[in-house]
C-alpha cells in the first residue's frame, strides 16, 4: 500500500521538476516539449490513482492534440521568448504567499485514500451500486458520463462547439479584394 | 510521521504546481508562455481532483463480479474527463487569439504591444484625430 503512495510521490515530484524547467526555459520549442512531457507524466499519475479513463484521455488529448496545436501555432510565432523589462518580483511574491496559505490549509484535508473521506460518502456509492441494474455497463465512469450526468456532457459538447466556431472566426483569412477597402478600418481597430 | 507526510505530499506538490502555473500566467509577458501556464494550472487541478477520488487498495471503477473489490470514486473521474476536453478547447481558442495578435502587432510580447499602443495614441493626439476615450485617464 505504501509503495503505491511512494510511486505517486515520485511521479508528482517529476512533474514539479518539469514545471520548474518550464519557468527557466526561454526557447519556445523546449516549452512545447516540456508541456507535452508534463501531460504524459500526469497521465501516468492518473493510472496509479485508479483513473484509467482519465489517463488515456489525458495522454491522447492533453499530450497529443494540445502539443499538435502548440506546434502548429509555433510555426507562425517568434521562436524565442524575450526577457521582460518589468520586474517579476511582485507576481512571484503573491504566488509564494498564496501557495503558502494553500499548503497550510492542506493539513485539514483528508489523507490520500481514506475511505472515510467526505467525498466517498455522498453519491458515488449509489452510482457504483446502481450502474449494473440501471444502465448495464460494467464501466462506471462511462455510465455516469453518458447517463447519470448526461446533461454535463451535453454542455461540454456545446462549449467545444462554441470554441471551434470562435477559432474558425478568428483564423478566417480575409478576402483579398475586400482587404484594400478595409485597410483604414484596420488601423483604427489597432488603436482600440 | 513518514506515512502521514506521504499522505499529504501530493497536495503540497499539486499546490506548488498550481502556483507555478499562476506565476507563468501573471508573471511572464510572453503570450504563448501564459497559455502554457494555463495548461499547467489546469493539469494540476485535475491531479487534485483525482487524488481526492482515490481509495486505498481500491481498483479502477470497472465492475468485476469475479473478485470482491473496492472501487475508487468514479465521480471525479467523470468531471475531469469533461474538463480535459474543455481545457483543450480553451487552449485552441487562446492560441488562435495569440496568432491574431501576432499578425496585427508583429509581436507576442506584452511590453512591445503596450509600447506600440502608446505610440499610436500619441500619434493620434498630434494629428488631432478623435482619441479613443479608453486611453484617457
Amino acid at each position: 500500500m505504501i509503495s503505491e503512495l511512494l510511486i505517486n510521490a515520485f511521479l508528482v515530484t517529476i512533474m514539479l521538476s518539469i514545471a520548474i524547467a518550464l519557468i527557466k526555459t526561454r526557447t519556445v520549442i523546449f516549452t512545447v516539449i516540456l508541456t507535452s512531457a508534463y501531460s504524459l507524466v500526469a497521465a501516468l499519475m492518473f493510472i496509479t490513482l485508479d483513473a484509467v479513463d482519465v489517463a488515456f484521455t489525458e495522454a491522447s488529448v492533453g499530450a497529443g492534440i494540445s502539443t499538435i496545436l502548440f506546434l502548429a501555432a509555433m510555426a507562425y510565432l517568434p521562436k524565442k521568448e524575450e526577457e521582460s523589462i518589468s520586474s517579476e518580483f511582485i507576481p512571484a511574491l503573491s504566488c509564494i504567499i498564496l501557495g503558502g496559505i494553500l499548503i497550510w490549509c492542506s493539513y485539514d484535508l483528508p489523507e490520500i485514500g481514506q475511505f472515510t473521506a467526505p467525498i466517498h460518502q455522498h453519491i458515488a456509492p449509489e452510482y457504483i451500486k446502481g450502474s449494473k441494474e440501471d444502465i448495464g455497463i460494467p464501466n462506471i465512469v462511462t455510465s455516469v458520463l453518458a447517463s447519470y450526468r448526461g446533461y454535463d456532457t451535453f454542455g461540454e459538447t456545446i462549449v467545444v462547439f462554441t470554441a471551434g466556431v470562435a477559432v474558425l472566426a478568428l483564423l478566417q483569412k480575409k478576402d483579398p479584394a475586400k482587404k484594400n477597402k478595409s485597410q483604414p478600418k484596420q488601423k483604427i481597430r489597432k488603436n482600440a | 510521521m513518514i506515512s502521514s507526510t506521504i499522505g499529504i505530499w501530493n497536495y503540497w506538490i499539486v499546490f506548488c504546481l498550481m502556483m507555478i502555473g499562476l506565476f507563468l500566467v501573471i508573471g511572464r509577458k510572453n503570450f504563448l508562455k501564459k497559455i502554457v501556464g494555463l495548461t499547467i494550472f489546469q493539469t494540476s487541478v485535475f491531479l487534485l481532483y483525482i487524488t481526492f477520488g482515490k481509495i486505498k487498495g481500491g481498483t479502477p471503477p470497472i465492475l468485476n463480479e469475479s473478485i470482491e473489490s473496492i472501487y475508487s470514486n468514479p465521480l471525479p473521474h467523470v468531471l475531469i474527463l469533461t474538463a480535459i476536453v474543455v481545457g483543450v478547447a480553451t487552449t485552441a481558442l487562446g492560441l488562435s487569439l495569440v496568432l491574431k495578435i501576432n499578425t496585427e502587432y508583429g509581436s507576442i510580447e506584452e511590453d512591445d504591444i503596450s509600447a506600440q499602443d502608446l505610440v499610436d495614441y500619441h500619434d493620434d493626439i498630434e494629428t488631432g484625430k478623435n482619441v479613443d476615450l479608453k486611453f484617457k485617464q
